[in-house]
């Protein structure tokens, strides 16, 4: 498409997080964007974490409801002095509640170039399935 | 002149939130101007300055690092890219769909005392990290006192 060759992209100013439970780790929040596309057998997330590496996220799945977690590293801007910002550096946190039916087991995550991707295969029965109607 | 607080390594809670309270305060200086493409322009920049230099960090996570495109001119500084998401149409569609995708450009001017022909860029979690050294006259340099 034409058009898609000459979009440019949006900024977007970073969202924090409104209302967080109470936390035990004081700072500020962001709320990652995300994209989530549905596939026949599983779903994709794709979250936005810029800043964060591997090791410092986390991802839960408990009660249908999906936790992501990530925590901003900061040793590299330790000794210098800012002169002009235009976002703020914080962790990340997102809940979504989840009504497929997730298979915990088989979900993957990866992190890549600041970008959590996960992969959440759906449950065998959450699949459709041909019913046989069976004539009188 | 600011104090920096935010010192890692030790206490990494402490730590951020000195880091957040600092860039807070320096929230779109207006004694500081990135030229034509400013504030709203992508990706969005901090920055900071070391005895060594100024530290551009955007943020720009989801490119490939290999099509980035950095340039520096006498003190200015553009970045270029695109960020492209891989289309698989087999699917039944997004339930979410708030990352963008498409080109951007957008260049920083900076203090005369820069030199962004000599810049260095790295990409790494999503980070653009851009040094920039200080030229060698605006160094600060030792001056002997002669006596008499």
């Amino acid at each position: 498409m034409a058009e898609s060759e000459t979009r440019e992209i949006a900024t977007k100013e970073k969202q924090q997080l409104a209302k967080p439970q109470e936390q035990t780790r004081p700072g500020r929040y962001y709320v990652p964007d995300v994209n989530i596309y549905e596939f026949e057998d599983s779903l994709k997330l794709w979250a936005d974490m810029p800043g964060v590496r591997d090791k410092d996220v986390n991802v839960t799945l408990k009660d249908g409801v999906l936790t992501l977690v990530g925590q901003v590293a900061t040793e590299m801007y330790s000794g210098l002095r800012p002169l002009y910002t235009e976002y703020n550096v914080g962790n990340y946190h997102r809940e979504f509640s989840l009504h497929e039916d997730i298979d915990e087991s088989r979900i993957k995550a990866t992190l890549r170039n600041g970008v959590l991707e996960l992969e959440l295969p759906k449950k065998e029965k959450a699949k459709p399935r041909q019913i046989e109607v069976q004539g009188a | 002149m600011a104090l920096v607080r935010f010192d890692a390594g030790l206490d990494p809670i402490g730590a951020l939130l000195g880091l957040q309270d600092e860039l807070e305060r320096f929230m779109r200086n207006p004694a500081f101007t990135t030229g034509p493409s400013g504030f709203g322009a992508f990706p969005p920049v901090n920055i900071f300055e070391s005895p060594e230099g100024a530290l551009i960090v955007a943020e720009a996570p989801g490119l490939d690092p290999t099509k980035i495109n950095v340039t520096g001119t006498a003190h200015t500084l553009s970045i270029s890219g695109e960020r492209r998401f891989e289309s698989d149409g087999k699917g039944r569609g997004y339930h979410r769909r708030e990352l963008s995708e498409g080109k951007f450009s957008r260049s920083i001017q900076l203090p005369d005392e820069y030199e962004a022909g000599r810049a260095e860029a790295r990409y790494e979690a999503g980070l653009l990290t851009i040094k920039v050294p200080r030229s060698e006259q605006s160094r600060p340099r030792q001056i002997s006192v002669q006596s008499a």
